[in-house]
C-alpha cells in the first residue's frame, strides 16, 4: 500500500502547519543529524530571524551556489568570524530600530576551536543572538578530523586507533561551562532524540534579551559509523547514558536538567559507532578505555544530579512521548 | 526570471527545491498496516485497536458503532469473555495490558443506557430469508449479521427467552440479568423475527426450514452432558455439573451436601464450585488432570476456565487440586463417601496424548458429592441426519457442512470451535458471511491474513509507562447472591486506558516522521491519505535514510528496496 492523496505533493508542500526555513533539496547525507537539528532550530524560531552560518556541513549542504535551502535571510561567513558577523547583524538591525532576532551557527570546529575568540567577543559585548552549536564532534565537512569536541576515546582520521593510541588522547571540551563563565543569560545543550526539548530550549531562549547559547548534540552517520536510521536511536543513547546531559544554565548557574529514568550502560552508546569499535577488542587498555568512558559520563550524572529518584514527565523516557494527533508538549 | 550571475552571487530563497535529492535513494519507505495482536486474538474478529482509537478521540458511540459491526454482544462479552486479546496485547510486555474487556464493556453499558441505534437497517420485505435455530450467542450474532447483510432472519430458541447459554448456565454475578435483557432485547429489535419455543425437531423439521427459507443456520450449543463413569461405576444419586449449573441459575437452589467434589477443569466447574459455596456447602473441591493457569504454563496444560473466574474461586474458598484424577469411587452401597485420587498428567505417548495416572500418589478424599462436569456434546435431536453420530458437526470456519448445501453450523456445536461465547459470536458472523456468498453463488470473504505486528516491531521509547486502571471488585465476604462481583470503568477511566494504546501497526497520527524527517520529506495531510495515515512521503526529496521507519512507535512505516 503506497501513499496516494487528491491534493498534489506541491501543493500539500506549501500547506504545511509549520514554518519551513530550511527547504528540501539539500545535499546532506542521509539521516543527518545536523541538517535535522537546524530544520528544528528554524522553524521553532519562526520567520522573523536572520542566520549567520560558519563555513561547515550545514553551510556547504544547503548552499550549493546557485541554489540555496533558505528561506529567511542568509548570511555566510569564515569559519573564525561568526560571532563577529553576528554581532555586526545584531547591531545594524538594532541602528534601524528592528527587533528580528539573529541567530548563529556553526558547528563544533567552528565553535570550540575555530571560532571561539568569536564567539567569546559576542558574548562578552552582550549581543541579543542565540548561538547554535551543531555538535557533532569532529570536522565532519573536511573529512573527520578531530576537533576539541571529539570525545576521548573516539577513532577520527586525525586520532587513528593503533599501537599508540586509543583513538582521541584527550578529552571533550566543556564548552557549556566554558561559555557559561561568560555570564549570559542562558545556555543549554539539546538533542536531536528530544525534538520537544529542543524547541523549547530555542523558544526560550529567543524570548530573552542578549546573548544565549545552545548546543544540539547532532549524530553524523559517516563520522560516527552507523546507519543513517539509527541517528536517534545513537543520539538518544548518548543522553540515557549521562555522556550528553541536557542542561540548562542560566547566568553560569545550572538551572535543569533532564533527569535520566533508566540509566544506559556506556557500552550500550558506544557500540553502536564504529568510531568506538576499538574499545570492544580483548585488551587491557580497551577495557580501560571503556571504563574511563563510563567515569566521565558517572561524573556527568552525579555533577549535574541527572539520576531521577522518580518517574517524571519530562524526564529522559517521558520527555519524548508521542501522542494520537501530534500533541507534543512544546 | 534571468539570473545575472555576478562575483559574491547570490542565491535565490528555497531554490534547492529544484535538486530532487530523491534520486539517491536505493530504499523508500511505506505505509504498512498490520494486524495489532488484540485483533489477531479476538476469537469474535473485533479489532480492538480500531474502536479503542476511537475512544482515545472522545467518540464513544463511533467505537461502539465499529465495535458492533463485528460483535453485536459488548455488554455481555464485555463481562464474560475470557479476553485473549489482553493476555496478547504488546502493552503487556512494557508495563500492564490494555484492559480492553471493560472498555468493551462500558461502550456496551453505554449504548444500552444513551439507547444508540445498531447500525444496521431494516431488511427490504422482498430480501430473501434465512432461518436460525437456537437464539444463543452464535445464532444471536448470526441473525444479526444477516440483517445487517440485508436479509430477513427468523429466529428460533426452545426456551420462551433467547439468549440461550447466556441465560440457563451464566450465573448472575458473572452477568446480570438485566444487562443480558437490555442487550438481547436491543438486538432482536434490529429486525429479527424472534419465534421462541420452537424446537427443532418436535415443532418443526429441518426438511421444512430448508423449503422455506433460503438458507439455515444452527447453532444448538453442546446441550448434552457428556458420558461420565469411573471404570464403569457410578453412583446412584448422580448429578451431572451443567444442570446443577442451570438449575441453579434457573431456580436458585442446588441439592444440599457438606462436601462435594467436582470433576473437571472447565468454566463449568470453576462456576459450580463457586455455586456450591453460595449454597453453603462447607468444602467444595474441583479435581482437574490439567494445572492451574500462569505464567509459563502451556496453554494445552493450562484448565481451560477463565483464569480471573479461577482466581476468584481460590479467593472464595474452593479447593482446587490440579494434575488430578479420579482413581476409584468409594462408595457404601451406590452411595459415594469418597475418592481416591491419584497424580495424572496428559502427556505424549508414541505420538498421542493421553492422560497418564502415576502409581503410589494416590490420596483418599472424603466427600458426599461426586459432580462431574468433563463437557457437553451436542444433543442430536432434530439433526440426527446432519450429526452421523458425532458429537458435534464436521464444518469449516464458516460453518459448511460438507455436501450440506444451504445448511450451516456455528458455536459450542461445530467441532474445532472455540468453545468460548466470543468465538460463537464469531462463528455467528463468519456463517452469515459465508450465507450471504452462497445466496449470491460467490465465495466467501477471505480470511484476514494481514500478519501481526510483534512487540520487537515497535519503538516504545515513545511510550510512557502508565498503570492500568481497575475496576471495583466486590470484597469475598460480601459475593453471597447474584449481585455483580466486577465493576465496571468509569468513562474518564476509559479514556486513560485508551491513552495507553500502543496503536500497533496502525497509524495515530503523532507526527513523529513529519517531526525527524531531516529532508522535510514527510508531509502532512489535513484529510486521510488513502492508506489511514496523515502523512505522505514525498519521493522528490526523500534520500531513503530509514529514519521515519526506525523511528515510528506504532511500525506502521517499514523500508523496501528500491533500484
Amino acid at each position: 500500500m503506497t501513499a496516494e492523496t487528491v491534493v498534489p505533493i506541491s501543493d500539500l508542500r506549501n500547506s504545511q502547519l509549520r514554518f519551513r526555513a530550511m527547504e528540501s533539496g539539500h545535499r546532506a547525507c542521509l539521516g543527518c543529524g545536523q541538517a535535522l537539528a537546524a530544520r528544528l532550530v528554524t522553524e521553532a524560531a519562526g520567520p522573523d530571524v536572520m542566520l549567520a552560518n560558519a563555513t561547515g556541513c550545514l553551510e556547504i549542504f544547503t548552499t550549493p551556489w546557485p541554489e540555496s535551502s533558505w528561506r529567511v535571510p542568509w548570511m555566510h561567513s569564515l569559519f573564525e568570524n561568526t560571532g563577529a558577523l553576528a554581532s555586526g547583524m545584531e547591531a545594524a538591525l538594532k541602528a534601524q530600530g528592528k527587533s528580528t532576532k539573529v541567530i548563529a551557527m556553526g558547528g563544533d570546529g567552528g565553535t570550540f576551536d575555530i571560532g571561539f575568540q568569536a564567539l567569546s567577543g559576542m558574548l562578552e559585548r552582550g549581543h541579543n543572538v542565540l548561538y547554535v552549536c551543531y555538535d557533532n564532534e569532529a570536522y565532519m565537512n573536511t573529512g573527520i578530523q578531530r576537533s576539541s569536541s571529539t570525545p576521548h576515546a573516539a577513532m577520527t582520521t586525525t586520532s587513528p586507533p593503533g599501537k599508540e593510541s586509543m583513538g582521541k588522547r584527550h578529552l571533550k571540551k566543556d564548552i557549556i561551562s566554558i561559555i557559561a563563565a561568560h555570564h549570559i543569560p542562558y545556555a543549554a545543550t539539546a538533542s536531536v532524540a528530544y525534538p520537544s526539548d529542543l524547541r523549547k530550549k530555542v523558544r526560550r531562549a529567543l524570548a530573552i534579551e542578549g546573548p544565549t547559547f545552545l548546543q544540539i548534540h547532532a549524530p553524523c552517520p559517516l563520522g560516527w559509523g552507523h546507519e543513517g536510521d539509527q541517528s536517534i536511536a545513537v543520539a538518544r543513547l548518548a543522553v540515557q547514558s549521562g555522556l550528553f546531559p541536557l542542561i540548562e544554565l542560566e547566568r553560569g548557574r545550572l538551572a535543569g536538567a533532564m533527569p535520566l529514568r533508566d540509566v544506559r550502560p556506556v557500552a550500550e552508546y558506544l557500540k553502536a559507532q564504529q568510531r568506538f569499535r576499538h574499545l570492544f577488542q580483548d585488551a587491557p587498555r580497551a577495557r580501560e578505555e571503556l571504563e574511563h568512558l563510563q567515569a566521565l559520563a558517572d561524573h556527568n550524572i552525579e555533577i549535574y544530579g541527572l539520576r531521577g529518584d522518580h518517574p517524571d514527565k519530562l524526564d529522559s523516557e517521558g520527555a519524548d512521548t508521542v501522542r494520537r494527533g501530534g500533541a507534543r508538549w512544546a | 526570471m534571468a539570473l545575472i550571475l555576478t562575483r559574491g552571487g547570490f542565491s535565490l530563497p528555497g531554490t534547492s527545491i529544484n535538486f530532487k535529492t530523491g534520486t539517491w535513494r536505493v530504499q523508500k519507505p511505506f505505509h504498512r498496516h498490520l494486524s495489532a495482536p488484540c485483533h489477531s486474538a479476538c476469537p469474535a474478529g473485533e479489532n480492538a485497536q480500531a474502536w479503542i482509537a476511537k475512544v482515545d478521540e472522545g467518540l464513544f458511540q463511533q467505537a461502539w458503532e465499529t465495535l458492533v459491526a463485528v460483535n453485536p454482544l459488548p455488554a455481555v462479552t464485555g463481562r464474560v469473555c475470557h479476553h485473549p486479546c489482553e493476555t496478547a496485547c504488546n502493552r503487556g510486555q512494557f508495563d500492564e495490558a490494555i484492559s480492553i474487556n471493560k472498555i468493551e464493556r462500558f461502550l456496551g453499558d453505554e449504548a444500552i443506557e444513551q439507547g444508540w441505534a445498531y447500525p444496521v437497517d431494516k431488511p427490504r420485505k422482498s430480501a430473501l430469508r434465512a432461518a436460525v435455530v437456537g437464539a444463543g450467542p452464535a445464532g444471536l450474532s448470526a441473525a444479526y449479521h444477516l440483517v445487517r447483510l440485508g436479509y430477513n432472519v427468523t429466529l428460533f430458541d426452545q426456551l420462551p427467552e433467547a439468549g440461550g447459554v447466556l441465560r440457563t448456565a451464566l450465573p448472575a454475578y458473572r452477568l446480570p440479568r438485566l444487562v443480558l435483557d437490555a442487550e438481547v432485547g436491543r438486538l432482536l429489535s434490529v429486525g429479527i423475527d424472534f419465534r421462541p419455543q420452537h424446537r427443532l425437531g418436535r415443532d418443526m423439521s429441518l426438511d421444512e426450514l430448508k423449503a422455506e427459507y433460503s438458507a439455515v443456520f444452527l447453532g444448538p450449543g453442546d446441550q448434552k452432558s457428556r458420558e461420565w463413569s469411573i471404570d464403569g461405576v457410578v453412583q446412584r444419586d448422580l448429578h451431572v455439573g451443567i444442570d446443577l449449573l442451570k438449575e441453579w441459575v434457573a431456580m436458585g437452589s442446588v441439592p444440599q451436601c457438606t462436601s462435594a467434589a467436582i470433576v473437571g477443569g472447565g468454566n463449568t466447574a470453576i462456576d459450580l464450585s463457586r455455586i456450591l459455596k453460595r449454597a453453603g456447602v462447607q468444602e467444595v473441591h474441583v479435581i482437574t488432570h490439567q494445572s492451574l493457569p500462569g505464567p509459563g504454563i502451556p496453554k494445552e496444560d493450562a484448565m481451560t476456565a477463565i483464569p480471573r473466574e479461577i482466581d476468584q474461586a481460590l479467593e472464595e474458598g474452593v479447593v482446587i487440586h490440579p494434575h488430578r484424577g479420579i482413581r476409584r469411587l468409594i462408595l457404601r452401597g451406590e452411595k459415594v463417601v469418597g475418592v481416591e485420587l491419584v497424580h495424572m498428567k496428559k502427556m505424549d505417548k508414541g505420538g498421542k496424548k493421553q492422560t497418564i495416572a502415576f502409581e503410589g500418589t494416590e490420596t483418599v478424599l472424603h466427600v458426599d458429592q461426586v459432580i462431574p462436569a468433563v463437557g457437553q456434546e451436542v444433543d442430536p435431536f432434530g439433526m440426527e441426519d446432519l450429526l452421523h453420530h458425532k458429537h458435534a458437526f464436521d464444518a469449516d470456519p464458516w460453518g459448511r457442512i460438507n455436501g450440506r448445501d444451504g445448511v450451516f453450523v456455528g458455536g459450542d456445536a461445530r467441532s474445532g470451535s472455540s468453545g468460548t461465547m466470543s468465538g460463537a459470536v464469531g462463528d455467528g458472523r463468519r456463517a452469515a458471511e459465508a450465507i450471504d456468498a452462497y445466496l449470491r453463488e460467490g465465495l466467501p470473504p477471505e480470511e484476514d491474513t494481514t500478519p501481526t505486528i510483534a512487540f520487537g516491531q515497535l519503538n516504545v521509547n515513545y511510550y510512557e509507562h502508565a498503570p492500568r486502571q481497575q475496576e471495583a471488585v466486590l470484597p469475598v465476604d460480601r459475593r453471597k447472591g447474584t449481585e455483580e462481583i466486577e465493576g465496571g470503568l468509569s468513562a474518564s477511566q476509559v479514556s486513560l486506558e485508551a491513552q495507553r494504546c500502543f496503536s500497533c501497526g496502525t497509524c495515530f497520527a503523532c507526527d513523529n516522521c513529519w517531526t525527524l524527517c531531516p529532508d522535510q520529506a514527510v508531509l502532512k495531510t489535513k484529510e486521510l491519505a488513502s492508506d489511514g495515515s496523515h502523512y505522505v512521503f514525498d519521493f522528490d526529496y526523500c534520500k531513503g535514510c530509514g529514519l521515519c521507519a526506525e523511528e515510528c512507535p506504532c511500525g506502521f512505516i517499514a523500508m523496501e528496496e528500491e533500484i
